[in-house]
């Protein structure tokens, strides 16, 4: 029997959580590349992503789910590129106690625009117990005056909460089964 | 606090020791300094274009390089080379610092050549940081 596999990418700002959601869901030792933080006064943390991180989950009996983690600076962006020509869905993770964050989502969907336009794109909010606002209502509005013909689901998140993020993760892989059969169906 | 790339004892260190570099090695193209999060600390020559990209690709190939010595159990990682038709990128990290020396030599002179220059040129940059009395921050994390 061939095992299914998917590539998933998190994308998103530094200190949004993707490294945390990675080593929250993978069944297997990450691999980070962390890299002392120069912008503490930008982000409060120490350490950050600057090349991938790498995790794998297996879902149900047969499906590989191979996650790969982006750094969040702009200024990885071949990193992006890299990446983004394998994947087949993504996870936008985004701290709501980032300035504008719903123009910083929209940012990053632009970004990653093949993703959203083929509705293999799913939103999660973090830090919503810092900033109650925006809402997960108020992301998926502006997201959908920004791209009307596709669904991106958007969900309040810890990505330390291995349920929520594998919840986030099991809508993801439903949206790459459904469009993977339209495709057949095309065909 | 000062960031690193901004710090005039680190900047002035790395300008200091890329400079005999280019003294010593005719075949050196560009060279430059960079925190490992990928900022540029300085380069030569001065008139290079878009190195702050050179940087953050210098920043994600050292990550890389030291994820598979780490995954592989090989120790740390001495240097990374990046060798191609005209010419051959090397990186080292600077001893003790989160700091990435990167360079492009052209292929006049042989990579062993280069490699040795290279590393005569981060130990003088780390002397130099020393004479300055210059550490990181503390809290922040070293890698190597």
């Amino acid at each position: 029997m061939t095992v299914a596999e998917h590539v998933i990418l998190f994308a998103g700002p530094m200190g949004a959580g993707k490294t945390t959601a990675i080593r929250t869901l993978s069944d297997i030792e990450m691999v980070t590349t962390e890299a002392a933080n120069s912008e503490r006064h930008v982000v409060d943390k120490a350490t950050t992503t600057v090349a991938l991180d790498y995790g794998e989950i297996t879902v149900g009996d047969e499906e590989k789910v191979r996650l790969y983690g982006v750094p969040g600076q702009k200024r990885f962006d071949f990193m992006w590129t890299i990446l983004k020509e394998r994947a087949k869905g993504m996870v936008l993770l985004v701290n709501n106690d980032a300035p504008e964050p719903i123009a910083l989502a929209l940012d990053y969907l632009k970004d990653f625009s093949q993703l959203v336009e083929n509705g293999c794109v799913v939103v999660g909010v973090s830090r919503r117990d810092i900033n109650r606002l925006p809402t997960p209502d108020d992301y998926a509005d502006a997201i959908a005056d920004a791209y009307p013909d596709v669904l991106v689901p958007v969900f309040t998140v810890d990505p330390r909460n291995v349920d929520q993020m594998k919840t986030v993760l099991l809508t993801l892989v439903a949206s790459l089964e459904r469009d993977e059969s339209t495709k057949e169906l095309v065909q | 606090m000062t960031s690193i790339h901004n710090d005039q004892r680190a900047i002035d260190s790395a300008r200091a020791a890329l400079t005999e570099l280019r003294e010593i090695a005719p075949s050196l193209v560009f060279a430059s300094v960079v925190t490992d999060d990928g900022f540029e600390v300085v380069h030569v020559p001065d008139n290079s274009a878009d190195s702050g990209r050179f940087a953050s690709m210098t920043s994600s190939v050292q990550a890389l390089g030291e994820a598979v010595t780490r995954e592989l159990s090989i120790g740390s990682s001495g240097y990374v080379v990046i060798a191609a038709e005209n010419g051959h990128v090397l990186q080292l990290r600077v001893p003790g610092h989160e700091l990435i020396f990167a360079a492009l030599f052209d292929t006049h002179e042989t990579l062993g050549k280069a490699l040795s220059s290279s590393r005569r040129c981060v130990e003088r940059l780390a002397a130099l940081l020393a004479e300055h009395n210059f550490q990181e921050p503390l809290g922040s994390s070293t890698h190597y």
